[in-house]
């Protein structure tokens, strides 16, 4: 379902989630007891204590087993390299066998991985402390150096880094200790630590250049077998820096990309985790009785685009009525059984500590839609909307808008092209078109890499001179209370006149067979933020 | 015509009047249908047959009776054309290629051969990656793609016809290629060209149905047959009718349109030989 | 004999000219794809500046004939590239995959072949009795089930309901035969009944189509029995369009079992070549369908002289 998003390991910031977690976990409370490490308050929201999850996630942790796990996709461009790691099988073989400065936790903060410590003044100079006896899978110790090499390798055009954007905030990567290191943004920023957890920013071993059969990470597991496009088995690294993890002696790692596939893969045990069950397929697993899912609560999105350089997308009451005439209840429950929250056409999602709940939310009103399309001189308009299956749901949900734009007097011609070549070839490139946008750790990065003027996927080519001011405010104020404003207000602005409609969040669905214990959310993405391999132990 | 029908054989009355039914259904089902193909009209999704909806709902709660009155003409019209083009434009150049000169022969047996080995589905995925998915294109590519076959098997019938005794004989008295082509080779291989025609039927409706599965076939909210199968599979497991309806449908349409060729030749053959 | 190895040696030579053909064809469809590896490399970050490098570093920049040649060049000293998606070289790709596909459709051509010629044979032989309208009913459904949805049937009845068979193809690597066996069972038996039935009324066809022969109706108005004038009189004549029909179908194990390895998760030749028109990997796809081409032709090739050796008239060169 994640498609060749560059940044989709970059997401996450999902704060209320505590909420959802404990919804889906049933009674089990949340203890997050704070960790003995030496960390400043302000960095780490919240650390879990390990032990403590793992016990009221299914009884004490056992080790030994072996499972397989499959996910939606496989192809010859699988990569044991960090940086290029572009699809949720990437990202769990990453995290199979690399290890992060952080790493995810279920409250979407940041815990400390590599880095022992981690310490900034202005948010600008950033101070770590290397855990210290780590090693890489080869027997190499763990030093600065590595992480000098593994950050900085991001800038160099030729590795082709997915999360080249991201890299571009540093200025200076330098090794200050024996252990330790400093990291200079260009600017302040205060997110640097849940940036740190993606995948892509994984540390590899100094100088290494080829990453075409071997993966030599300080990662959980160690590589017994890379196929590109056939399948990743990973055993158990005994010398992994979590004492006592991982607990399974083997991860093997295929993707399925058809659905139906992989639900029947999972109910006939061959499998024993699947990435991405779809909603209607949950009443399959669930009466398996040997199978059940896990939701996580995401904000992944699937908006609809309107191009404001385009006919007639850049009418802004044309685009007004569109977002009237989506109907959000049934697309929740029609397309997605009920498995998605609805939203107000800004990509905040509810469970956000920034939500903007005094927002109205927008209506399905075809009566609405009509007077504006009016207004706009549009009635009985005949416009073309792009929509594939590499936007998940897009295809569904301009079959809806079809029927709504019939109903306010115009019509929706739609046009489904094919997953392959669409980010390219289609995605933005049309007045009206669909995106799918994964979950973003923190509403700046979102903000600046969607919705600013010069954002680097302005979706729509909106430009709004009061956004983007707001935007870098939000950034350098320090009262919480006036940068929640700055956030309603931009919310505001987007829902109202910016170029996209969004209908729905969509929540993530995962099935596993009930052996596997360990198993919670972690709203970065499925299977755990893509990282069950280090914290899932097989009950057999 | 009439009395074509009454020479049938029970099989090939039973065929023709699944065809015509088809037909029917293919020129007026989306006037028949209760709903429009794509109005989502219950919550519940997959409902069996005899509920508030003929044959139930689809995977999304969509009318499947409906969705099948309206798709058929995709099933039925598309692989008709590509294989009535495929077999026409295939038998013809495989007659051409017959009695022309060897060498003329051999550079299109050669080019032949270089189109038929691109196998049809990855063919289909490139110009469909190249040229986006219309019923032109999908009427084109399946064309193309089934064309070199049928004009392989008319050629080996064909050669084989060609090297007979009273070909030799019409040769030798002088008569022209088009003569030889059109009334000696012809009618001798007529009837497996209309066999190798219901093959190729089928064959496009499969390719039709395959490219669905792949997301390339008939656009939504549009859908082929095919395609009501592929986007229903998860209710395969509780036996949805939504798969099963569309899928017995294609069965019925293929088979019927085999059972009335295969009767038309067993007409001219079988009766010939008494059986 | 003489004149047999010369029309082999000609056939050889014929092939090579329509492989060339091949090779201007497959680039050409190739080229049309819109967009290109650096595209999908880089993907939503694709910036003009990093595609431009990068399409540099991949020489996409060069005009397409000077591309074409090169590609040629290498093809001709058995040199495929390398893969533009994972920079491994196009042959190793390859070859870990065909192993695959070959030993899946070697499983499923010795087992479809010879039924689907007795199926054909026996239903010639009765035809317009029961047993060849039964048949006839019987081969036309097996045709008409998408074999994705057959595939998904035998998943479903094998594998999540009985529990008897892996509802995916695969092997591990300590397998024994029984582990072959399971792993192979679904995928095998689903293209059996896709190809077999194919086949059968093929070879129905041609062998009726001689039954209805004068010399056969001599043969059989001579008392001699029906089976006799089958196997010894229409058999031989029918073999070629049977041969042509086998060597299609056997040609569609290699690049048209798409289906059938996405479902089973069979790591085999066709979904490699998905891989490469989705990524745009120019040096893998071309390769991938030069490959398919030679397997093609090798068939053709085969079925060309098998048809020539059984037509008396035509071995002696007609």
């Amino acid at each position: 379902m994640h498609n060749n998003k560059i940044d989709a390991a970059l997401r996450g910031h999902h704060s209320g989630s505590r909420r959802a977690l404990l919804k889906s976990l049933g009674a089990a409370g949340l203890v997050t007891a704070a960790s003995g490490l030496a960390l400043p308050a302000h960095v780490l929201a919240q650390l879990s204590d390990e032990s403590t999850t793992a016990n009221q996630a299914g009884g004490k942790p056992k080790h030994g087993g072996r499972i397989r796990v499959a996910t939606t996709s496989m192809s010859t461009k699988d990569t044991l390299d960090p940086a290029k790691a572009s699809l949720s099988t990437d990202y769990v073989r990453i995290y199979m066998f690399y290890s992060g400065l952080t790493q995810f936790n279920r409250e979407l903060g940041a815990d400390p991985a590599l880095a022992e410590t981690i310490e900034t003044e202005d948010q600008q100079n950033w101070h770590f402390t290397l855990r210290s006896g780590v090693t890489f899978h080869n027997g190499k110790s763990l030093t600065p150096q590595d992480v000098v090499y593994s950050l900085l390798r991001h800038k160099d055009p030729a590795v082709t880094s997915r999360a080249a954007p991201i890299a571009a905030q540093f200025q200076e990567v330098v090794v200050t200790g024996p252990n330790t290191l400093r990291i200079t943004l260009n600017a302040p920023n205060a997110d640097l630590p849940v940036m740190l957890a993606s995948a892509n920013f994984c540390i590899v071993a100094d100088g290494t250049t080829d990453f075409t059969q071997t993966a030599n990470g300080t990662g959980p597991y160690q590589q017994k077998e890379f196929s590109a496009g056939v399948r990743t088995i990973g055993v158990r690294n005994p010398n992994f820096w979590k004492p006592g993890k991982p607990y399974l002696d083997e991860v093997e790692l295929v993707g399925i990309a058809d659905e139906s596939s992989r639900v029947n893969a999972l109910l006939s045990g061959d499998i024993q985790m699947a990435l991405a069950v779809n909603p209607r397929s949950t009443k399959r697993v669930k009466r398996s009785g040997t199978c059940d899912v896990l939701q996580t609560e995401s904000s992944l999105y699937t908006n609809l685009i309107m191009r404001q350089d385009g006919y007639p997308t850049s009418n802004p009451d044309f685009v007004l009525a569109v977002k009237y005439m989506m109907n959000r209840e049934l697309i929740k429950r029609a397309l997605f059984r009920g498995y998605a929250t609805i939203a107000n056409d800004h990509p905040v999602a509810p469970s956000h500590k920034y939500f903007n709940h005094e927002l109205p939310q927008r209506p399905y009103d075809i009566d609405r839609a009509k007077f504006h399309l009016k207004k706009a001189g549009m009635s009985g308009i005949r416009v073309p909307v792009f929509a594939s299956p590499a936007a998940e749901g897009s295809v569904d949900m301009a079959a809806l808008l079809q029927l709504s734009g019939i109903e306010a007097g115009m019509h929706f011609g739609i046009n489904r092209v094919p997953s392959d070549g669409y980010w390219s070839n289609h995605w933005m490139k049309h007045p009206l078109g669909f995106g799918n946008i994964n979950p973003r750790v923190s509403l700046d990065e979102l903000f600046s890499l969607f919705y600013k003027s010069d954002a680097p996927w302005n979706e729509s080519g909106w430009q709004n001179a009061q956004f983007d001011e707001l935007l870098i405010a939000a950034r350098g104020e320090g009262d919480e209370i006036k940068r929640k404003q700055m956030y309603w207000d931009m919310q505001e602005l987007i829902a109202d006149k910016c170029g996209v409609s969004i209908p729905v969040f969509m929540n993530l669905i995962d099935g596993y067979d009930k052996r596997v214990k360990g198993f919670y959310p972690i709203p970065t993405g499925g299977l755990m933020g893509y990282s069950f391999a280090e914290h899932v132990w097989l009950d057999a | 015509m009439m009395s074509v029908f009454k020479s049938m054989p029970v099989s090939g009355k039973l065929g023709s009047a699944l065809v015509a039914f088809w037909l029917f259904i293919a020129l007026f089902g989306p006037w028949l249908a209760p709903h429009t193909a794509s109005e989502i009209v219950a919550y519940d999704v997959f409902e069996p047959i005899g509920g508030e909806y003929v044959l139930g709902t689809d995977y999304i709660g969509r009318d499947v009776f409906s969705r099948i009155l309206d798709g058929t003409r995709f099933t039925i019209f598309i692989p008709l054309l590509a294989a009535a083009l495929a077999c026409s434009a295939g038998t013809l150049i495989a007659l051409y290629s017959a009695v022309s000169h060897p060498r003329t022969d051999e550079i299109i047996a050669r080019f032949m051969d270089a189109l038929i080995s691109i196998p049809s589905k990855i063919f289909s995925l490139v110009m469909i990656a190249a040229f986006g998915s219309s019923v032109p294109i999908l009427l084109t590519i399946t064309a193309i793609s089934y064309m070199p076959g049928s004009f392989r098997i008319a050629r080996a019938l064909a050669v084989n016809v060609a090297s007979m005794d009273f070909v030799t004989v019409a040769r030798t008295r002088g008569e022209s290629r088009l003569y030889l082509a059109v009334k000696e080779i012809l009618p001798n291989i007529l009837h497996p060209m209309l066999a190798d025609f219901g093959l190729r039927f089928v064959f496009v409706v499969l390719l039709l149905s395959s490219l669905s599965f792949l997301g390339l076939g008939v656009q939504p909210p549009e859908a082929d047959l095919g395609s009501l199968v592929r986007e229903n599979i998860s209710g395969l497991a509780e036996g949805a009718p939504a798969v099963i309806v569309p899928a017995i449908a294609i069965a019925t349409i293929t088979i019927a349109v085999n059972l009335v060729i295969d009767s038309l030749r067993g007409g001219a053959t079988y009766a010939a030989k008494g059986k | 004999m003489k004149v047999i190895f010369q029309l082999i040696l000609k056939r050889i030579g014929l092939s090579l000219i329509t492989l060339f053909i091949v090779s201007a064809v497959v680039f050409f469809i190739a080229n049309l794809l819109p967009g290109d590896a650096a595209q999908e490399m880089l993907g939503q970050s694709a910036t003009p500046e990093a595609v431009a490098a990068l399409r540099d570093a991949y020489g996409l920049n060069d005009p397409p004939l000077t591309r074409y040649a090169k590609w040629l060049g290498g093809l001709v000293t058995g040199d495929a590239g390398t893969s533009l998606a994972n920079s491994r070289p196009v042959s190793e790709l390859i070859s870990s995959r065909l192993s695959q596909s070959l030993l899946l459709a070697g499983l499923t051509a010795v087992i479809a072949v010879p039924f689907a010629m007795v199926l054909g044979i026996v239903a010639a032989m009765h035809s317009g009795r029961r047993i060849d309208k039964i048949m006839n009913i019987a081969t036309l459904t097996m045709v008409a089930v998408p074999e994705f949805l057959l595939a998904t049937i035998f998943v479903l009845v094998f594998a999540v309901e009985l529990n008897w068979l892996p509802s995916l193809s695969y092997i591990p690597s300590d397998a024994g035969l029984y582990d072959y066996f399971r792993a192979f069972a679904l995928p095998v038996a689903t293209l059996c009944i896709v190809l077999s039935a194919q086949m059968a009324r093929m070879t129905r066809a041609a062998v009726l189509e001689q039954l209805s022969q004068p010399y056969v109706e001599m043969a059989l108005l001579k008392g001699s029995p029906l089976s006799r004038a089958v196997l010894r009189h229409a058999l031989p004549n029918a073999v070629g369009p049977i041969v042509n029909a086998v060597a299609l179908s056997l040609s569609y194990l290699l690049g048209g079992v798409v289906i059938v390895e996405v479902i089973f998760n069979y790591p085999g030749v066709a979904s490699l070549m998905v891989d490469a028109v989705t990524n745009r990997d120019m040096p893998l796809l071309q390769a991938c369908a030069m490959l398919f081409c030679t397997g093609y032709l090798i068939l053709v090739l085969i079925a060309d002289l098998a048809a020539i050796l059984a037509n008396p008239k035509l071995r002696t060169g007609g």
